[in-house]
């Protein structure tokens, strides 16, 4: 229904243009009859004085132009002498300038901090804004500097409709989760694709520079994406870094440094609260008390009066230190960009840290008048070096335990004979060396040959080099008796080829431009390691690991191969309709042997200008009006290689004292027939500018189906595997995304600007295995979102006196009551009406799901002559999680737990907090509301009058302090509603890490 | 025209680059996992059997969920569940088994996946077209697989009756099992043991590593041993004599009547010589040993075993936690448990007649002294506090105990695994003899191990299948499955009710036990997932 609807809009859609196509051509006819004259000259740019290349020259209400040549001479023949002259440069204010019998017409162009914005990256090439069909949203630019990040994803979250960034941890030099629009996959990857500088990224956020960085834009809709084929499923972010320009050497400098601490404390009990846990703990187990506190080490602290403040001891002020220097400029044929950064942080938590060094050359050359070349280089080095704190058996220590022994060595067991929890700061005596490496080297080659004009062929390519080395040494003051060595190097080499050939076409009114593509993609990536036991003292480290007596290996190989063609047409009339179709085919090596390698994603959009109708006659109100509507199919390969075949694993085993060799069959079952995941996606836009662009924004809803997922899906264990890659099952995404930018007051020199985004989307399972069956053991559920928190619904705790008989016959007071939900049909008529009057696994259902209902940011800036403040404000609304926080199960009694999380006791009747004998039996994960708003930035700076500071022979001057994570807004009780903790022994216990707030000061200064 | 060389140039430099890879740049490489079908060789061969072996090792070193020992001991007649971990609660709170159990689903996953390799050998084993090894290797290799498939069969079937039947490699995912019947798997276990036996070696004659036996292999008594056990169950006592009976007469097997072994010169017993670290095997002295599945500790040889073994954490008493402190994990004390489980009352006082060496101090720890030099108690004898003798200084087996003192805390146990011994051939042979009606020859049998641990002999008069079991208890405790031989012998209602009817308190009180409980659960997942056919549920889930 919905297709054929598309289709017969289409076709008159295309009727339209190829009548009005048709007659046009005759409207210029009456021009020729004049004498024709010559105009030459010279373009230059207003800033500096340089020649600007590549201005556009046109005689208006004509057909005839041409472009400034590399030196910005132009030669132009007029057929009016009173004609007039229209000069156009992106980037530049255009300027229209009358012949008047003059033969030569120098002008000064400019440039035009409006404009700048209109002209966006789009895949595989740059497109005016005005002329895009896809949803394609631009991250402000003021998120790219300025901020007191390590990572680019921590810049832009809450900044753009449609981009969700989770950050999971604040451990210096991680990263986090990001996603765009919904989730379109179960088990595959679910992370947008990375395009760096026309070419697929390899390598990690963290491995880019923030500063290099000129502009970021995400692509979101089918017709955005569908260049990129089999990875625009999850949407692309396009990262374009900073590129010379025609001018005198600029040499800039920005760099900051700040302070960093805990943004909130979760606080452990006090020692009189420790003390009193321990006795309620024994009331309340029926055991009776024979000493103040349950272990040797403490009882001998309590008698010597000996507390330690473990947090204290676990933690330290943080500092972090970024530091940029750049060079960049050109001449007519060569530009150049040149950048060093040096980042350094020292974690909140001690042991923890993050250095980086970045270096980067772009270069761009125009060798003859046909052919352009360029490079784009660049090389990071990450460190995270360090033996680190373990905070969560920080949090664990009893206040009566000491850190060292008398003779300064680490105390292993604070609370001896307790061995549940060592030290928290034995992880500081491991010798640890974190690093990675990525070498990125791009090429490019433009061709435009002269004879075929508007024809332009582009070669690009791109080596990236990963490297990695991980070394570690636990020994003895690491409880580590036998000592242990462990050292791994990966390396991964990724290749991409992309031959590009463009052709653009203006005739009348009529604009077309054609991009056709045909690349190759080749990774491989080796692995290998070696873990060593049985050193005789520490002193080696991992620096001779024959100098253990046992030891085991290993190494792992993989690699996948792409291979890919693409079309793409747009078509403009009149700059008011606009007509896009896309399509691409892309092959993937790690699909199934008898499957089809290869698959096509055909996209179409449309677009209309509505603000360049004539019925649009005020045209100050409205700035802008535009409708866009896109439609079409997307693809994800996202999953690993080596899926689709059984294979046998190897294994060994002792007999006799030695290893022998064993083969065992692998869990996952071979699907030769593993093939493409495909998302149909919808998605219509409304882009607005009124009052003078006082008010501008975009309004977006999207719908997408997914299918054919790729589905790790169980298969009955009878056959001996647990599992086989398959494509089943239908999931949908739909939401809204809204974007504003308002200029509030703009009055004698203060200016207040807002700029908002709010994004929401529902997530649905529509079918898993084809029989609509609900997925329990994996929480996926037919018609609820991902991510589901499925689990019991606590509805208060048991007190004294409650009768539990056909509840929860078991309960005691003090344990948590949860609800018995309707489970039994009582009366046969299929409908459930009743209660079992028992708790069990049936009595579990879907309470909400981790996916977000809302998020968005709001960043409001405040001008007052060379003063800038910035408030950036970031929130995510109506999201569960588990709250490791909330439950430590049996451990209780045996650990000292936040002062914030209660107990019950029958005198203190909590309704809330389960007693210190309650044993969480039932796994119940305290799942809890996560939403947030942030204050997460705010930056005030000041920018030096052009007066101060051109005497010293300056061209920009900006100081500025900035806050980061000042204030979060919560109901979620824990560390960070937004970061995840791990309980011990789950998840990435040892590197449970704080929030950090940071306030930083900086300069940039230019040259 | 240069300007067009050049252009031209580049363009096919462009275009060469990518389609000078021909339609194979797709083609998909696996490096680092080996394909089944290249494991056909002698060396393949061995090393898919010493898969077997690996994987077996998981039900017994699993750790994952720290409780899954105790599944085959609680709610049974002999512990009680002191310091539950979650996994075995509803197997002694029965009114919480479900088909959601994580221990059915465990087990049913463990023996799934053994049959799976198993089968993949005895097919290629039995594929005329696999050349390059004589019958002779080919059937020794059939035989170690099929005895692990009975193994598996076995253990499927005392525990959840019929179920699906899988002999054949499976290569496309499939959904529609359906259960057999039991005597339809009785069959294929009796038919791959009896082929195992006459194709495995004796003991004497397993293969040879670096010039010394691999007594770790499997060998003809451990058919026998597990078709006597199939036997009995099936109700065939005179065949699973006839099985015993061939055991004993092998003369490869003595019962250890004398001291031996690392620790001979220290005090001890002949009985608790056989588990210590060291003297477990055949190769070190143990006579009585028919399977002893070797474990290394992974500090000193990583790669040895997989998983964390548990037992001494279950079976051990969690003494270092004492009210008052004082006592330290230690190789005396058999290294530091967690009391998950508890010897019962039944076991402890009055199961054991006087001098019974199998109840000395050398087998189960029943006194405790301070031996923290920093307490002021040191070397005086612990009195605990009441709540102390539940979980913390209560008695335990030793057959467990092992101690690193480079990981006093010890997650895992690194100790060999007694799987079959002499020991419990004689009781197999006990049992097929009282339901043949022969209770003096049974008595005969018992009197062997009776002898061999000083204890009183008996006569036929004593001999019941209650005396038996109870005797198993007194020569196998810790080593034995308890929960599967009284579900083999059909006593499990009877001998809760008579042996472990009451707790010390509510928590660890056995309820809800009903003869729905004699089997498992099939587990949920494989119901639902088997979406094409009804995997029907044992009655009463």
């Amino acid at each position: 229904m919905y297709r054929e609807t598309l289709q017969k809009i289409l076709l008159k859609w295309t009727r339209t243009v190829l009548v009005a196509s048709l007659l046009t051509p005759f409207s210029s006819f009456a021009n020729a009859l004049f004498q024709e004259a010559i105009v030459q000259g010279t373009v230059r740019s207003a800033d500096d004085g340089a020649p600007l290349p590549g201005v556009n020259v046109l005689v208006e209400g004509t057909t005839a132009g041409t472009t400034t040549d590399a030196s910005g001479q132009y030669t132009i023949s007029v057929s009016d002498k009173n004609a007039i002259l229209v000069f156009s440069f992106i980037g530049y204010v255009t300027q229209k300038i009358a012949v008047n019998n003059q033969g030569t017409i120098d002008i000064s162009l400019g440039p035009d901090i409006q404009q700048l914005s209109e002209v966006i990256v789009v895949g595989y090439g740059v497109q005016k804004r005005s002329d895009v069909t896809g949803s394609v949203a631009s991250v402000p630019k003021e998120r790219l500097s300025n901020l007191p990040v390590t990572n680019l994803m921590h810049a832009i979250q809450g900044t753009t409709a449609g981009l969700n960034i989770i950050q999971n941890s604040s451990v210096p030099g991680s990263s986090g989760t990001m996603r765009i629009r919904g989730i379109n996959s179960i088990n595959a990857n679910t992370s947008p694709f990375i395009v760096l500088d026309g070419v697929p990224f390899f390598g990690v956020t963290n491995d880019i520079n923030p500063n290099d960085i000129e502009s970021i834009e995400i692509l979101k809709d089918a017709s955005a994406v569908a260049i990129y084929g089999t990875r625009g499923s999850n949407g692309v972010i396009l990262i374009t870094t900073k590129r010379g320009a025609v001018g005198k050497p600029h040499v800039s400098y920005n760099g900051y440094a700040g302070v960093e601490g805990m943004a909130h404390v979760l606080t452990p009990m006090n020692p009189d609260a420790y003390v009193q846990k321990y006795e309620d703990y024994l009331i309340a187990n029926n055991l009776t008390q024979t000493q103040i506190l349950p272990n040797t080490f403490e009882v001998n602290n309590y008698n010597a009066g000996l507390t330690t403040d473990w947090l204290d001891v676990a933690t330290q002020p943080g500092r972090i230190q970024d530091h940029n220097v750049s060079l960049n400029g050109g001449t007519d044929n060569t530009k150049y960009y040149v950048g060093v950064g040096y980042l350094n942080q020292k974690g909140v938590v001690k042991g923890y840290q993050f250095k980086r060094i970045n270096f980067r050359t772009n270069l761009d050359v125009t060798a003859t008048d046909f052919l352009k070349l360029g490079t784009s280089v660049f090389f990071t080095n990450k460190n995270t070096d360090g033996g680190r704190v373990n905070l969560l058996n920080a949090t664990a220590m009893s206040p009566y335990s000491q850190p060292y022994t008398s003779t300064g060595q680490y105390e292993i067991y604070p609370m001896f004979p307790e061995l549940l929890f060592s030290n928290p700061l034995i992880g500081l005596s491991v010798d640890r060396l974190d690093r990675g490496n990525n070498l990125t080297s791009g090429a490019y080659a433009e061709v435009t040959p002269g004879f075929l004009k508007g024809f332009k062929y582009r070669l690009q390519g791109s080596y990236v080099l990963e490297f990695g080395r991980f070394s570690e040494y636990s020994g003895r003051q690491a409880n580590n008796l036998s000592g242990n060595g462990y050292v791994s190097n990966s390396e991964t080499g990724s290749w991409v080829l992309e031959n590009l050939f463009t052709y653009t076409k203006n005739f009348d009114r009529h604009h077309v431009d054609f991009t056709g593509l045909y690349s190759a993609q080749k990774n491989r990536y080796f692995t290998s390691n070696i873990s060593v036991n049985g050193f005789v003292n520490d002193e080696l480290s991992y620096n001779n690991l024959a100098a253990g007596t046992s030891g085991s290996w290993g190494s792992f190989a993989n690699s996948y191969a792409l291979l890919s063609q693409m079309a793409r047409v747009n078509y403009t009339f009149d700059g008011r309709y606009l007509f896009t179709f896309t399509a691409r085919r892309d092959g993937y090596s790690a699909f199934g042997e008898k499957a089809d390698k290869y698959a096509v994603f055909p996209v179409v959009a449309l677009g209309w200008n509505i603000h360049n109708e004539n019925f649009i006659t005020n045209t100050d109100i409205v700035n802008q009006l535009k409708l866009r509507f896109s439609y079409g199919k997307t693809g994800n390969q996202a999953i690993s290689p080596n899926q689709t075949a059984t294979t046998a694993s190897t294994t060994t085993l002792a007999m006799n004292g030695s290893l022998t060799n064993g083969v065992l069959l692998g869990n996952r079952l071979g699907n030769e027939e593993l093939k493409w995941e495909t998302t149909l996606q919808s998605n219509l836009g409304l882009d607005f500018a009124v009052i003078k662009n006082r008010l501008a924004g975009t309004i977006e809803i999207f719908k997408s189906t997914t299918e054919d997922i790729l589905l790790l899906r169980s298969v009955p264990n009878i056959s001996g595997y647990t599992q086989v890659w398959d494509n089943l099952g239908k999931l949908e995404n739909k939401g809204v995304e809204v974007t504003l930018r308002t200029t509030n007051l703009d009055a004698g020199g203060f200016k207040w600007e807002t700029n908002l985004n709010f994004s929401s989307f529902r997530n649905k399972i529509l079918d898993l295995y084809g029989d609509k069956r609900d997925d329990i053991g994996n929480r996926w559920f037919i018609g609820k979102p991902l991510q589901t928190i499925y689990d019991y619904e606590m509805v208060g705790v048991w007190q004294e006196g409650e009768g539990t008989a056909g509840w929860d016959a078991s309960a005691k007071p003090g344990d948590l009551k949860f609800k018995d939900q309707i489970t039994v049909d009582s009366d046969g008529d299929g409908v459930r009406d009743a209660t079992d009057g028992v708790i069990n696994a049936d009595d579990r259902i879907v309470l909400g799901t981790r996916l977000p209902k809302w998020y968005g940011g709001i960043t409001n800036t405040f001008h007052y002559r060379n003063f800038h403040l910035n408030v950036f404000i970031q929130t995510s609304q109506g999201s569960l999680k588990n709250n490791v926080d909330k439950s430590y199960a049996d451990e209780r009694g045996r650990r000292n737990i936040p002062a914030e999380v209660g107990y019950w006791t029958p005198e203190n009747k909590s309704n809330v907090w389960p007693s210190l004998a309650y044993n969480n039996q039932r796994g119940y994960g305290y799942p809890s509301d996560n939403s947030y708003v942030r204050i997460k930035d705010v930056t005030l700076s000041y920018s030096f009058p052009q007066s101060l500071i051109s005497r010293a022979r300056l061209s920009n001057l900006t100081v500025y302090v900035a806050g980061r994570n000042l204030r979060t807004f919560t109901e979620w009780i824990g560390w960070d509603p937004e970061n995840d903790h791990s309980g011990r022994g789950g998840g990435d216990w040892t590197n449970n890490y704080p929030l950090v707030r940071t306030y930083s000061f900086g300069v940039n200064v230019t040259l | 025209m240069k300007k067009y060389i050049i252009a031209t140039l580049l363009v096919c430099t462009g275009w060469l680059a990518i389609t000078s890879c021909d339609e194979s740049f797709l083609d998909e490489q696996i490096y680092s996992s080996l394909a089944p079908e290249t494991l056909s060789d002698s060396l393949g061969f061995e090393a898919a059997v010493t898969g077997l072996h690996r994987h077996f090792s998981s039900f017994h070193t699993y750790a994952d969920q720290q409780g899954w020992l105790s599944v085959w001991q609680v709610g049974t007649d002999i512990v009680w569940a002191v310091q539950p971990q979650g996994i075995e609660v509803p197997f002694f709170r029965y009114e919480q088994l479900s088909s959601t159990s994580g221990a059915a689903s465990f087990s049913w996953t463990w023996a799934y996946t053994l049959i799976k390799n198993a089968n993949a050998i005895i097919a290629s084993a039995e594929d005329p077209a696999i050349g390059g090894m004589t019958q002779a290797n080919k059937d020794a290799i059939n035989a170690e697989a099929r005895f692990f498939r009975a193994y598996a069969y076995n253990f499927l079937v005392t525990i959840f009756g019929g179920v699906p039947l899988v002999t054949e490699p499976i290569t496309a995912p499939k959904t529609d099992f359906v259960r057999a019947s039991v005597d339809d798997i009785n069959a294929v276990i009796e038919a791959d043991l009896l082929f195992a036996a006459a194709n495995l070696p004796d003991i004497d004659n397993v293969k040879k590593k670096s010039g010394k036996p691999m007594f770790g292999r499997a060998n003809k008594a451990m058919a026998q041993q597990l078709l006597a056990e199939a036997y009995l169950r099936m109700g065939r006592p005179a065949e699973a004599e006839a099985q015993c009976m061939a055991i004993i007469s092998s003369g490869k097997f003595n019962l250890r009547t004398t001291r031996y072994g690392v620790r001979a010169s220290q005090p001890g017993d002949a009985f608790s010589d056989m588990f210590i670290m060291g003297n477990m095997r055949r190769g070190q002295g143990n006579t009585e040993a028919i399977w002893v599945f070797e474990i290394e500790n992974p500090t000193d040889l990583p790669g040895a075993i997989g998983g964390n073994p548990q037992q001494r954490r279950v079976w051990g008493a969690g003494y270092h936690g004492v009210t008052g402190g004082g006592m330290l994990p230690a190789d005396s004390l058999g290294g530091r448990g967690i009391s998950r489980m508890r010897l019962n009352n039944f076991v402890l006082y009055g199961l054991y007649p006087a001098g019974d060496m199998r109840n000395s101090k050398y087998n189960i720890r029943r006194k405790f002294w301070y031996n923290d030099p920093n307490n002021a108690k040191y070397r005086q004898p612990v009195v605990p506090v009441a709540a102390d003798t539940l979980f913390r200084i209560h008695p335990y087996t030793l057959k467990w105990g092992q101690f690193d003192s480079r990981d006093a805390f010890g997650f895992g146990m690194w100790k060999d695994l007694m799987l079959m011994r002499l020991g419990e051939t004689y009781l197999l042979l006990a049992e097929a003899q009282f339901k043949q009606g022969k209770p003096g020859d049974a008595a005969n049998s018992i009197n062997m191990l009776r002898t061999r641990a000083n204890a009183p002999q008996v006569t036929a008069g004593d001999i019941t299948l209650d005396f038996i079991l109870d005797e198993r208890v007194r020569e196998l405790i810790g080593e034995e499955n308890r929960r599967m031989t009284l579900v083999r012998t059909g006593t499990l209602l009877d001998r809760v009710a008579s042996r472990n009817a009451t707790a010390p308190n509510a928590a660890t009180m056995i309820t809800g036990l009903t003869s729905t409980h004699l089997l498992f659960p099939i587990p949920q997942s494989e119901i639902d997932l088997n979406k094409d056919a009804e995997l029907e549920q044992n009655t009463g889930y």
